[in-house]
């Protein structure tokens, strides 16, 4: 193959989730040197914090595990944890770009016995579980993380700490002087999968989120129906542990609003179509009540929803929820106009479920590099200079979608990497 | 439901402030926002796609739409940015028209177009009683001294009733009485077109005593009090105003009430009345506090409208600032004339002193058509909305 501009052909395709994975692994598949890079600890992204995601109803590993061979299989990618994307120079076919490590604290001896873990006296929030339960300051970063190597919080660690997690391994894979680290890799072009956040719920200031534990949000109730989550499976309020008698999902919350995103984030009705059945499975009599402004099934689920809305004790209610106010007992009373009878009702929940949206990560954190994004901060794909956009980097989208997307992406890259 | 949506109608609010209207999509956001909607049938999201719809008949009988005191909580917190509280401004604005009567006088008060014809109107007539009066000259500054503006349409020796009074009754009352006829006249038009619209007995009444002890008095109070108004969040700064506004128009109206009676009733049997009052009479006292509270009042109303076209892009409407523009113009020609006066400049002293006839004849003659017509049409929806929930509405 002729290399007109003088590169390799690699492709760096920044963020580790099922849509990064997919591009790496896509590209790499053709022949193309990858680098992939990830921000958190392991790869899996988003994908790996759900229940079951669509169109399968799968538990992640499903399809994060066969995705994680595939690379561990493959000489062409290369992968890096914890990194993030410092500095990009140079133009398409010939990108330099500079790389940052940040400190692990554990290096490759690392077997993930676990001991510690075990040993670490010191717990600190867990972020995985969005805070609801804690981990040990040295801790796997989730039950099938890739690479599986634990980690460290240093700034969680006491000296004590540090101490005992220090001695308990017996590979001498603790390094508490880990230093940050930033080297410089030539790249033709590259895939941005960096990915979305849930929208912040605090600042739907009406809906009240985290002035009650009884109001959560939607990935919360995913990482509580996992079996791998804080409950170990069972949906239960954050702070009592109370069994659900009644739930209220609460949509748009953020979303289609020009004060919070102004877009709809397209997979949060079929994600609470989800959930419902979620609370189905563990409570059979639970009443459930859906507040929305639309319902929308994007592609062929029309019919998950016909049966979600044929369950008895479940109201649909066409209204957004504009208020929520926190009762005695710890329940919560959500409040809406019904706008197909013209009338104000107020409803008491053991719960409430607020459905937020995808915020586009680097709308948040910055592109380290001048992306051409809409006013959303989603990017556009710039085939021209080779910076191709993937999964929910380019636009708000279910996993399907997002492989579509990335499959896209990954040929685009080659494109410009042959041109 | 066949919905037969008047076009014009939607036209008629998109220019009248209502223009982001089309942009809802029926959240209901606004409804659960709003500080004053009741539980049962909470507004304004009804009223957003009545007016999407163009359904005019449904929102002119609905209380609701007069009982929005444009808090602006609803539009602050629109997901969509289609402002309810612009749109339900803007169908009232359209509401005072359609129940005005004459209605060549209301369509002429509902857009800045009519307005030179507004302003001409008054401005012929004053001017007219004033050649026709034979007072049509400016005077010198000893007599300016001594009399004032009281000479302004001259002097006659029948000491029964001065010509002055005789001229500016003539023009001011037929004015005022017009203004109110009308007002009462749209007013009774919306009371039967809501009763019918609610589906109310029409057979069994209350006394007038009752109707006004019952539901006219409590809703003068709240009123008086703004409980409703208090409630606002976004713009509760407008009560700040508003407030100082209304109790100096009430004070104006005492003093007016007064001035009438001792010129033209007391004034008969003690010819000596006659004058202008001295600084200390606690009545010229109440005058010019009330004068101060309008500057200030309208002051306030006037930033704030400001304010909200450009912080909340609110459209600049005619509706809302002929009335701002109107009060202002009554409060500053009226102090004006008073400081000329002391200050002995008669040519302008005169002049001022037009233009504060020509403005306060204009707050008459378009009290039932323009944004001032709330205290008539607001009023009555308060008190519709108690008899609403009364037993004499009971259809059974």
């Amino acid at each position: 193959m002729t290399d007109e501009q003088g590169t390799s052909g690699a492709v760096l395709v920044v963020g580790g989730g099922i849509s990064g994975l997919t591009a790496a692994l896509e590209t790499a598949e053709v022949g193309n040197d990858v680098f992939l890079v990830e921000k958190s600890a392991s790869f899996g992204g988003r994908v790996a914090q759900l229940n079951e995601y669509f169109p399968k109803m799968c538990p992640p590993s499903c399809g994060l595990e066969i995705n994680f061979k595939r690379i561990r299989d493959n000489r062409k990618i290369r992968t890096y944890t914890m990194t993030t994307v410092k500095s990009v120079t140079g133009g398409p076919g010939n990108y330099e770009v500079t790389l940052e490590t940040a400190p692990r604290y554990v290096n490759s001896n690392c077997t993930a016995c676990g001991d510690c873990a075990v040993a670490c006296p010191d717990e600190i929030d867990n972020d995985f579980n969005f805070g609801m339960n804690k981990s040990k300051a040295a801790y796997l970063p989730h039950e099938m993380a890739f690479p599986r190597r634990y980690v460290i919080n240093k700034k969680g660690l006491t000296a004590a700490g540090a101490e005992a997690v220090k001695s308990a391994c017996k590979y001498n894979a603790v390094d508490l002087d880990m230093q940050v680290q930033t080297c410089t890799i030539n790249v033709a072009s590259i895939v941005w999968a960096t990915g979305w956040v849930p929208y912040d719920a605090t600042k739907m200031e009406n809906l009240k989120f985290g002035q009650s534990q009884s109001i959560v949000t939607n990935m919360m109730i995913e990482r509580m129906a996992a079996p791998s989550g804080p409950t170990g499976g069972k949906i239960l309020r954050p702070g009592d542990n109370k069994e659900i008698e009644s739930i209220a999902f609460v949509q748009c919350a953020g979303s289609r609003d020009e004060n919070h995103l102004e877009y709809c984030s397209h997979i949060c009705c079929m994600a609470t179509f989800k959930q419902m059945s979620y609370v189905r499975e563990q409570y059979p009599d639970a009443k459930i009540y859906v507040f929305y402004i639309d319902l929308r099934t994007p592609g062929k689920y029309e019919k998950f929803r016909e049966a979600r809305m044929a369950d008895k004790n479940a109201t649909f209610i066409k209204g957004k929820v504009a208020d929520i106010t926190i009762e005695a007992d710890g329940s919560v009373t959500v409040i809406a106009e019904n706008a197909v009878t013209a009338e104000k009702m107020s409803q008491r929940v053991d719960m409430a479920v607020l459905a937020t949206g995808m915020q586009p990560s680097l709308s948040l954190q910055g592109a380290p590099v001048t992306l051409q994004m809409d006013s959303n901060g989603f990017v556009i794909s710039d085939a021209d200079k080779a910076m191709i956009s993937a999964g929910c980097a380019k636009k708000a989208a279910d996993v399907v979608t997002c492989t579509q997307s990335s499959t896209a992406a990954a040929l685009k890259a080659i494109q410009v990497s042959r041109r | 439901m066949n919905v037969q949506p008047d076009l014009d109608f939607i036209r008629t609010l998109k220019e009248a402030g209502g223009d982001t209207l089309k942009k809802c999509y029926q959240c209901a956001t606004c409804s659960v926002m709003c500080p004053l909607s009741k539980d049962g049938k909470p507004f304004p999201r009804k009223e957003m796609i009545w007016a999407g719809w163009g359904m005019k008949d449904k929102l002119v009988t609905d209380p609701d739409v007069f009982l929005c005191h444009h808090c602006g909580d609803c539009t602050a917190n629109c997901p969509r940015g289609a402002k309810p509280g612009d749109v339900l401004s803007a169908i009232r604005s359209y509401a005072y028209t359609f129940y005005g009567w004459p209605q060549p006088l209301a369509k002429l008060a509902s857009s800045a177009k009519g307005l030179p014809m507004m302003i001409g109107i008054p401005v012929v007539v004053i001017f007219f009683m004033w050649l026709i009066s034979g007072g049509m000259h400016i005077p010198n500054k000893e007599f300016f001294a001594e009399h004032g503006y009281q000479q302004f349409f001259g002097h006659w020796d029948f000491k029964w009733y001065a010509k002055n009074i005789f001229f500016i009754v003539a023009f001011m009352v037929p004015s005022l009485g017009l203004g109110l006829f009308s007002g009462i006249m749209g007013i009774s038009k919306m009371w039967k077109a809501m009763s019918e619209q609610a589906d109310m007995n029409p057979q069994y009444r209350p006394s007038v005593g009752q109707f006004v002890t019952d539901f006219i008095w409590p809703s003068l109070v709240e009123i008086i009090k703004h409980s409703r108004f208090n409630e606002c969040g976004t713009h509760l700064n407008r009560v700040r105003g508003h407030l100082p506004l209304m109790l100096a128009f009430i004070g104006l109206f005492i003093v007016t009430c007064w001035s009438l009676l001792k010129n033209d009733v007391l004034g008969l049997i003690w010819p000596s009345l006659h004058g202008p009052l001295p600084l200390t009479d606690p009545f010229k006292l109440l005058a010019n506090v009330s004068a101060i509270a309008l500057i200030f009042g309208i002051a306030v109303l006037w930033s704030n409208r400001k304010k909200m076209e450009t912080e909340m892009s609110a459209q600049a409407t005619f509706y809302d600032w002929f009335l701002i523009w109107e009060i202002t113009a009554v409060g500053v020609t009226g102090i004006a004339a008073e400081l000329l006066r002391w200050a002995g400049m008669p040519v302008l002293g005169y002049i001022v002193y037009f233009l504060h006839l020509v403005s306060v004849m204009m707050l008459f003659l378009y009290l039932p058509y323009t944004k001032l017509a709330h205290l008539l049409y607001r009023t009555t929806a308060y008190t519709f909305e108690k008899y609403r929930e009364s037993i004499f509405a009971q259809n059974k």
